[in-house]
């Protein structure tokens, strides 16, 4: 580069990137173990009260036990989310294979309109769905509940898993197939065989994307989720509208925790391949 | 040669998406459409008679009276289509620089910094924005520590201002502008950089003649990506723009949640679907749909 201040300008600007990407989360952390109870932005002491507390242990530093009575509830929230994510995971992973392996190995007339169908819930607006299958549920009287989440979910989920194993697919050796047929195996032995080795990181890959989104997802949930039935981002969403407390912080740690082993864990699954 | 076994395979594995995605997914787009042309109940609910001013109401006549004539929605319309841009703009120059910084790098550290930089947009939305309430609050982050280093005396309210929401809005949408970015910018041919500044160009001349319009697809994709959740968002808004900084999407939930007018609030999800439709069949025909793949 024949001009070294301008690589130095970007190199500038890409660190100051990655300090406005991660300073937010950083605070949030450090903070999480502060123990000053009136303004959680003062440092005071270091503490782990707040972790006990989200757990129902009452904590000395507040005189508001205003969260300790919904640990129940953060738990019940948890379980429902964990509940909708590994069923609605299962079930897109399973139909989004199906379809790509269709797209992917037959030439039909309807298939470009099969495409356009399957990218449109990704790019459908959160908000349009949510509002969309909210009034497709009361208008035909499907109660609010789990169920109605794991449906929701499951419209948009089943296009993220095609397009991770199409992707998958389109890179595959299709030379090794047909070299199975050749040497006489059947098509079912040859999808698990050949086939299904080849494409299963793309499967996982999309099931952790799958079970992610779910976890995480906030505005269709929102709107389709019944009173007994939310999930944990509802959850924080509704304490959050309530007012801020030390006792969010600690939550959000976790919940970041979680996320990056998720993450690391995809990671893993594509380094190994 | 499609035999009967291709095809009974074909169905066998098509029929579980089709039939899932028709009933769940076109039904209830269908079915808003619909209730967008019904008559709202007066406690709430429907009345199945076919009423077009729900769309008459977004652009201020009311029941097509003249003296009714209240241009409340069209500016939230405005001012989200507005924030929405601005948005595009902020995450466009914010990922720009960085995309160019990223691809510069060497093999081994770019891979490695693509992923430090996607990692945090794996954690909830929520989480998330919960850490700029916390930054922007008059007694938050950003307040307590320019205090405590005498810049200001008095604590800055930002949260609840456009500014906020920006902030808020550019923070969560920054890897659907800086993703398709790095990808196009990545793809650019280096001896066209070499040429270019061999035929004596200037680094500013070689970016404004050779760089950007050989990314311009990048950037198309970005701008779409990041302009379609901005367009519709209510979370943001909601969590750091207060009720002083109203967009479409609080509109909508308020439509559902307490307002209980449904056919208002499913044509006004009608609109935000046609303003995204019209755009991605802009981009499809402009900048053709390989580009859209992630």
């Amino acid at each position: 580069m024949k001009h070294p201040w301008l690589k130095r300008l970007l190199s500038l600007h890409g660190l100051l990137f990655l300090a406005f990407v991660y300073a937010p989360i950083i605070i949030v952390v450090v903070y999480s173990f502060n123990s000053h109870p009136v303004n959680m932005m003062v440092w005071k002491d270091f503490t782990f009260d707040w972790y006990l507390s989200i757990f129902g242990n009452p904590t000395k530093l507040t005189e508001q036990t205003l969260y300790v009575e919904s640990t129940d509830q953060l738990l019940s929230a948890v379980k429902n989310s964990l509940t909708v994510a590994v069923t609605t995971t299962t079930f897109a992973t399973i139909v989004g294979t199906a379809t790509a392996l269709a797209i992917y190995r037959y030439h039909f007339k309807l298939k470009p309109f099969y495409q356009g169908l399957l990218y449109m819930p990704m790019v459908m607006p959160d908000i349009v769905l949510g509002i969309a299958l909210l009034v497709f549920f009361i208008n035909f009287g499907v109660k609010l509940g789990l169920m109605s989440i794991i449906i929701g979910h499951c419209t948009f989920l089943i296009s993220y898993v095609f397009v991770v194993v199409s992707a998958r697919l389109a890179g595959m050796d299709s030379t090794l197939e047909e070299a199975s047929a050749d040497l006489g195996a059947n098509p079912w032995a040859t999808f698990r065989r050949v086939t299904l080795p080849q494409i299963l990181p793309g499967i996982v890959g999309g099931a952790l994307l799958a079970f992610i989104i779910s976890m995480d997802d906030l505005v269709i949930t929102y709107f389709i989720a019944g009173v007994d039935s939310t999930t944990l981002p509802v959850f924080i969403y509704g304490m959050l509208r309530r007012g801020v407390k030390p006792e969010i912080n600690a939550i959000a740690t976790l919940m970041l925790l979680f996320s990056f082993a998720i993450a690391a864990l995809g990671l893993y699954f594509r380094r190994r391949n | 040669m499609a035999t009967k076994r291709d095809l009974r395979s074909l169905s066998t594995l098509l029929t579980p998406s089709t039939l899932f995605l028709g009933i769940f997914f076109l039904g209830p787009l269908a079915v808003m459409i619909i209730f967008s042309f019904l008559e709202p109940g007066v406690y709430g609910g429907v009345v199945w008679n076919f009423y077009h001013w729900n769309y008459g109401r977004i652009l201020g006549w009311a029941d097509g009276e003249w003296e009714d004539f209240d241009p409340v929605y069209i500016d939230i319309f405005l001012r989200s289509v507005r924030l929405a841009l601005t948005n595009v703009g902020i995450t466009l120059l914010v990922c720009y620089p960085a995309a160019l910084w990223v691809s510069g790098l060497s093999a081994r550290w770019r891979t490695f910094v693509v992923f430090i930089i996607t990692l945090p947009f794996f954690v909830s939305l929520v989480v998330r924005l919960f850490c700029w309430v916390l930054i922007l609050r008059p007694s938050g982050f950003l307040s307590t520590s320019l205090m405590g280093l005498g810049i200001i005396s008095e604590p800055i309210d930002i949260i609840y201002t456009e500014t906020a929401v920006l902030i808020g809005m550019a923070y969560i949408l920054l890897p659907f502008m800086f993703l398709p970015l790095y990808a196009s910018i990545e793809k650019l041919d280096h001896s066209l950089l070499e040429a270019s500044a061999d035929l004596g160009a200037n680094p500013f001349q070689t970016f404004w003649r050779v760089i950007l319009p050989c990314t311009l697809p990048g950037i198309a994709a970005g701008a779409v990506l990041v302009f379609i959740p901005s367009l519709g968002n209510f979370i943001v808004p909601d969590l750091l723009g207060g009720a002083k900084v109203m967009m479409i999407g609080n509109l909508i939930e308020q439509q559902f949640l307490s307002a209980r007018n449904w056919p208002f609030g499913s044509a006004l999800s009608v609109m935000i679907m046609l303003v995204m439709f019209m755009l991605i069949v802009f981009y499809l025909r402009r900048i053709g749909r390989s580009e859209i793949v992630r």
